[in-house]
């Protein structure tokens, strides 16, 4: 089953790309003329099995082998397509080109074709516009999703230009999907109605720019496990006005009550916001999502954790003692950056399995050569790793350099963007 | 992927431009053309070429030997077809929406010509 759920997604990209191209494969045409074709559809093909991969629908990302990986492939689909996509006018152009490079650049000119190459053309500009978004990650959120969402409209109008070339057999199902697609992740995802309502039971500070909030269902909870994480929108309380935007934050603790608790650290303009939350405040909760503790073998295990990335761990010992020998590893800048510090030191004291190594690294990315074991006290130790995504690579790296195999390397990033 | 981006839409928009500029730096198209304008061909021997390979169309007083570029028209055989063998001036002039065809697609449509439609 593992292996099918690892398989699910390439399966899909392939048939998505294969289904339209076998349709359209031109017979009888010139090899520049026909490569374009191929590559037109190609592209379109994979959009539709990227827009697919955007869904975050719990039931979807266990088939999918997780939500992480799932908008991995997202953004590698995405950005195939789109090198096809540009590839294909320009194919197009070059099958006349020997004979007349006049006729070539008629082909290829939004001003000399009609309203089919025209709508090709703002398709295009719009993915160029869409993608140019998605990579400038320092501009604030808000207006980075909307420029996001011009990647939808450019499968939209990319169709279009189909249909007013007159094709539409398989381009008005195409059509329909991507519809589906995208008014599924409006719906369902961006305006919460997959989400749970839950309303703020309490708010503690647990470190510098930190706050860990306790959410109490008012409906029926979701269900989520060590590990997860939820996607949290948070409204209006009595004095407290919430960005209402679904951000993802790692459940810390799952109560008998059903209430969950989650870690929220200072990063963003609304998670920022977020540190000033208080007691009955609305929140809707998506999820849970994520497979990074789940099915955990019998081995001794080696966690590591930077900052904010303690808490998947912490829900674990919190619902239990460990049943593996397990070396937890904390590493935080300051003292006052040390979120559930105090916490740890007793479910360590508490759990003869378990041993704390908790150390400040000060302002300087730490030296995790030494901070790791050295290869003989790692071999046979699985290794889970959640923290900055720098600290992941390194730690990653030097985990390989002691021969550590990718099967025993577990890690999560839990970036969305 | 960042790099990626970058690189291949760069390389895209220098393509493009080399496009643009090779029609105007380059040799004009070699007039190949079918110019055997003269041959007047009749209404009746249009109308005996209205098969997908033997398709033979009118517009604009020409007649226009289309059996081998059909299959790279860009819309669906079933719009195109039904013109074979017939008088298809207004079919052509109201592609999309009572859009003519383009400048290319007359361009392209020229290489096509066999002869001049007969007047009566």
């Amino acid at each position: 089953m593992p292996n099918l759920r690892w398989l699910s997604i390439p399966l899909l990209v392939l048939a998505s790309a294969a289904g339209p191209v076998y349709w359209a494969f031109p017979a009888g045409l010139s090899p520049a003329r026909s490569l374009g074709i191929v590559l037109g559809w190609a592209g379109c093909g994979l959009l539709l099995a990227s827009l697919l991969l955007m869904l975050r629908e719990t039931w979807l990302s266990r088939w999918l082998g997780g939500l992480e990986r799932m908008y991995q492939w997202h953004h590698r689909v995405g950005m195939a397509a789109y090198v096809l996509l540009l590839a294909h006018p320009l194919a197009l152009a070059a099958d006349p080109w020997p004979a007349s490079p006049l006729l070539a650049w008629q082909t290829l000119s939004p001003f000399s074709q009609g309203w089919p190459v025209r709508l090709g053309w703002l398709s295009l500009l719009l993915l160029m516009l869409g993608l140019a978004a998605t990579f400038a990650t320092r501009i604030p959120y808000r207006i980075w999703r909307w420029l996001h969402v011009s990647l939808g409209f450019g499968v939209l109008v990319g169709l279009w230009h189909l249909l007013q070339l007159g094709i539409d057999e398989p381009v008005l199902p195409i059509l329909a999907l991507a519809a589906l697609f995208l008014g599924w992740r409006l719906l369902r995802v961006d305006r919460g109605l997959a989400a749970r309502p839950y309303i703020v039971q309490s708010a503690a500070p647990v470190a510098e720019g930190m706050v860990e909030i306790s959410l109490r269902p008012l409906a029926e909870p979701i269900a989520a496990t060590a590990g997860q994480f939820v996607l949290v929108a948070f409204f209006a309380g009595p004095s407290f006005r919430g960005c209402g935007e679904f951000h993802p934050f790692t459940v810390s603790s799952i109560g008998a009550d059903l209430e969950i608790r989650v870690g929220v650290k200072a990063l963003g303009d609304c998670s920022r916001r977020i540190q000033g939350i208080e007691p009955g405040v609305l929140a809707r909760v998506h999820g849970a999502f994520g497979t990074f503790l789940a099915e955990r073998p019998a081995e001794p295990q080696l966690w590591l954790a930077g900052g904010i990335g303690i808490t998947p761990f912490l829900a674990l010992l919190r619902a239990g003692p460990v049943s593996q020998l397990t070396t937890l590893v904390y590493l935080y800048r300051t003292e006052a950056d040390a979120a559930f510090l105090r916490e740890l030191r007793a479910l360590a004291d508490s759990d003869p399995q378990l041993s704390l190594q908790a150390l400040a690294t000060g302002n300087e990315p730490p030296e995790v050569n030494d901070l790791l074991p050295d290869a003989l006290k790692l071999a046979g130790i699985e290794c889970y790793l959640c923290g900055p995504p720098g600290m992941v690579a390194a730690v990653r790296k030097s985990l390989r350099e002691r021969g550590i195999r990718l099967r025993q390397i577990h890690f999560e990033n839990f970036g969305f963007r | 992927m960042r790099r990626l981006y970058v690189s291949t839409t760069l390389v895209f928009w220098l393509l493009v431009l080399a496009f643009w500029a090779g029609s105007f730096w380059l040799p004009p198209a070699e007039q190949s053309v079918a110019t055997a304008a003269d041959k007047v061909i009749s209404r009746t021997e249009l109308a005996r070429h209205a098969l997908p390979d033997n398709c033979w169309m009118a517009i604009r007083g020409a007649v226009y030997d289309v059996s081998a570029y059909l299959p790279a028209h860009p819309s669906r055989p079933d719009l195109v077809l039904p013109w074979c063998g017939k008088e298809a001036t207004d079919a052509y002039d109201t592609k999309t929406k009572g859009r003519p065809h383009s400048a290319y697609a007359d361009e392209l449509l020229a290489k096509y010509r066999i002869g001049a439609l007969a007047t009566n």
